[in-house]
């Protein structure tokens, strides 16, 4: 139970109610008092003063000093009457507790709307902050665009200026060369003359020199000193050659220090996979020497494919995967075969092997990374599983965009797939 | 990186930018002229030269020449300055040699190659030099041949591939160390990273290396004298500066290079005025403007007693990203000191200043 605080005293004149508040003994801060426009309350656990007022005051404008162990409040009235009472009289139990209540929101609402207010002012602030430093920016970039522009307005004339020059010095030069021409023929075409006996031999560096002093004398001499060097001019070169070695290397593209990690891997998987011998068969000692030979069996695989012999050319390509079943190409062949024999799911599982094996990829086995994959396309749009032959087939475009019969077919398997889900 | 202060570097001002309808491939000022070229291949597959003036701020065109094969490179190297005739190297291999004043039919024309002739290159015209003028043609066949226009059909040396051996494209070629009547050598650059230097009097290799990465562009700080410095780009972003001065027996020429940017670089022109300039162009798009510094001694002895060539140092002096196509082409002009044209995949060729250039 709080313990009320009823000895306060007041006056009043027409716009103001000074009240005095004393505590017996207990510190007050401003948290502690709570004040809207017609209800006053002063909490000190365990003291309490709470006050209906008689009539509504200006509680934003109303003070309260808190001092020498007294509150002193100064309300300021909203309307200028003279109280009869400080409290209000016949204050039944709802009423105020319905005051209060009211009070209590009403300062919420004030309180709410206050940091509203807040908030809006710290807004425009920052707005406004913003715009300065914008118009400071801005005027720094003028300025520089303006240095910039200067320059080149300067630039532009001096080049005009030369430009000009240049025309008047070749019209200058024209005439006078024009007239002083008629004048210097005669002497210079017995000269002339002279010279040309002494120059068979073409490289008479000392004769050039000789006449290239006449260079120093502008205009006129030019002409004719340029027509004497012709003559003086080296006869053209015995022609020769010259024998050329490059560095190897192995791929056709320009070397990029990038790239050689890579293609040194794919040097060396080949590399590796030539040498793989699976020696240790029995049957091999029944083969001819050239038989136990991967590249000569691949040969002549494809040879038999040629023919039509598909399988003639899948029993060589079996034999040589036995030998080495590490070169790409063999899976590859061999899965063109199954294609043509219709073993559509021996020719994925040999075009799936090929891809395996053409790691890393390099632009040097791009045309067999293509044909692997129209391969193991082909054979699944032949064993009706479009989606995945159409993925295949994109991989190849990736690969080789501008091959056209990729894209045709890719179309095509596309509409397919679109009319076996239409009809479903 | 760069020792230049701020206000003090070279900028790079883009004056005029002029949009083509076609892929430019190579871009030359015509000398002693505020004139360009524009030499490339039109979406028709056929080849188009174009010459175009420039006027204050616009390009404007005066003469369109149209070639049944499209152009892939041009110089104006090997001709006199009165002639100004233009060679070059088109996709089918046939080395051409016009009077652009009557361009209908080439001064000279020797089908040269198999295959596309990937850059060309004259010495001994423009009054710049001495000696005969030549021509030398890169192509994708493997081979590089050096022509006189005197002579017609066959070249006055060609560096082919020895019988059997599988060619590599040569991708870049520049004449150096003209510096009297006999002397000469042609570099060449391959896309396996060879760097061949061949001396033509005495028709022999006189140095190759490989710099491990495509090279995509040689050229000689000049080639009218005894060849001093030699920078190689190539793919990957990377260039090498060369000090031709000292040849060491084993090791070659000592070199320093610079990894610029992530993608290819695909051009080095050295400034006409100042032979330690250097801008090169990138797949990015961007253009660098180098400057080397020689070191405090350009050559030193090693244990065995032989010189051995100290290469310097290279500073960014300034770049600038124009576009986003790479810049396949770049040309100063030999007239006006920073005045540049370079030409993009995109199809726009652009003229450049870069101010400051007094000061570097």
């Amino acid at each position: 139970m709080p313990v009320w605080l009823r000895e306060h005293s007041w006056r009043q004149t027409l716009t103001a109610v000074y009240l005095s508040l004393p505590l017996r003994g207990a510190r007050a801060t401003p948290a502690n008092i709570f004040c809207s426009e017609q209800y006053l309350k002063v909490s000190i656990p365990p003291f309490l003063f709470e006050a209906i007022l008689y009539a509504p005051i200006d509680d934003t404008n109303s003070t309260a000093k808190i001092g020498n162990g007294n509150i002193f409040f100064t309300l300021y009235k909203k309307e200028p009457a003279m109280w009869d009472s400080l409290t209000l009289a016949n204050a039944d139990k709802q009423k105020l507790q319905y005051l209060r209540e009211n009070a209590v929101l009403k300062a919420h609402e004030k309180a709410k709307e206050e940091t509203e207010a807040k908030k809006i002012t710290k807004q425009e602030h920052k707005k406004y902050a913003l715009e300065a430093t914008m118009k400071l920016e801005e005027e720094e970039r003028k300025r520089i665009e303006d240095l910039k522009e200067k320059e080149r307005q300067k630039v532009a004339k001096e080049l005009e200026l030369w430009k000009n020059q240049q025309k008047d010095g070749i019209k200058y030069k024209s005439i006078q060369k024009k007239g002083e021409s008629h004048q210097e023929i005669e002497p210079l075409k017995e000269r002339k003359s002279e010279k040309m006996n002494k120059t068979r031999i073409p490289n008479e560096g000392a004769s050039k020199s000789r006449l290239k002093s006449t260079k120093g004398c502008h205009g006129s001499c030019s002409i004719f000193s340029q027509n004497l060097e012709e003559e003086q001019l080296p006869a053209p070169r015995a022609a020769a050659t010259i024998k050329v070695n490059f560095t190897p290397r192995v791929f056709p593209t320009a070397l990029r220090e990038s790239r050689v990690a890579e293609e040194e891997e794919w040097l060396h998987k080949q590399a590796e996979a030539r040498r793989i011998i699976n020696s240790d068969l029995s049957e091999l000692e029944d083969l001819k020497e050239e038989e136990k030979n991967p590249d000569w069996l691949k040969d002549k695989g494809n040879k038999m494919f040629a023919m039509g012999d598909y399988l003639g050319a899948v029993n060589a390509y079996n034999l040589a995967v036995r030998l080495n079943n590490k070169l790409p190409l063999l899976y590859l062949n061999r899965a063109a075969c199954h294609l043509k024999l219709r073993n559509l799911h021996k020719a994925i599982e040999d075009s799936s092997k090929a891809l395996e094996l053409l790691t890393p990829p390099v632009p040097d086995n791009e045309n067999a990374r293509v044909k692997a994959h129209v391969r193991r396309g082909t054979a699944f749009c032949q064993l009706e599983l479009y989606t995945e032959g159409l993925q295949d087939y994109e991989a190849a475009l990736k690969i080789d965009p501008r091959n056209k019969n990729i894209e045709k077919d890719a179309e095509k398997i596309r509409h397919l797939i679109q009319g076996t889900m239409q009809s479903s | 990186m760069s020792a230049a202060v701020g206000a003090e570097r070279p900028q790079v001002v883009s004056h005029v930018q002029q949009a083509l309808s076609y892929t430019v491939f190579d871009c030359k000022w015509v000398p002693r002229s505020a004139r360009l070229l524009c030499l490339g291949s039109a979406a028709r597959g056929t080849g188009l030269i174009q010459l175009y003036e420039l006027h204050g701020a616009r390009l404007e065109l005066l003469r369109e020449i149209e070639k049944p094969k499209p152009i892939k490179c041009g110089t104006f190297g090997a001709t006199s300055l009165q002639q100004r005739y233009l060679a070059t190297g088109d996709f089918d291999g046939n080395l051409n040699i016009w009077n652009l004043e009557a361009p209908e039919i080439p001064v000279y024309s020797v089908k040269g190659h198999k295959e596309i002739i990937n850059s060309i290159d004259g010495v001994g015209g423009l009054g710049i030099g001495e000696g005969a003028p030549e021509i030398v043609t890169g192509s994708r066949d493997g081979t590089v041949k050096v022509w006189d226009p005197r002579q017609n059909d066959t070249p006055v040396a060609n560096m082919e591939p020895v019988q059997g051996e599988s060619k590599r494209d040569c991708w870049t070629v520049a004449f150096g160390n003209a510096y009297n009547q006999e002397e000469r050598v042609v570099c060449a650059g391959y896309d396996n990273g060879d760097i061949k230097l061949f001396d033509l009097k005495t028709m022999s290799l006189r140095w190759e290396t490989n710099i491990k990465n495509g090279v995509c562009s040689v050229e000689f700080d000049r080639k009218d004298i005894n060849m001093n410095k030699l920078v190689a780009t190539s793919l990957e972003g990377k260039f090498h500066v060369f000090d031709m001065r000292t040849q060491h027996p084993t090791k070659g020429f000592a070199s320093v290079s610079e990894k610029a940017q992530k993608s290819t670089i695909w051009q080095v022109r050295h400034l006409p005025q100042n032979r330690d300039v250097f801008m090169t162009s990138g797949g990015s798009g961007s253009l660098h403007l180098w400057k080397y510094e020689y070191p405090a001694q350009r050559s030193k002895k090693d244990s065995e007693g032989s010189e051995m060539g100290v290469a310097g140092s290279v500073s960014l002096l300034q770049n600038v990203t124009l576009s986003t196509q790479p810049i396949s082409s770049l040309d100063w002009s030999p007239d006006k000191k920073g005045l540049c044209v370079c030409g993009a995949f995109d199809q726009t060729v652009r003229v450049l200043i870069v101010t400051k250039l007094n000061k570097v």
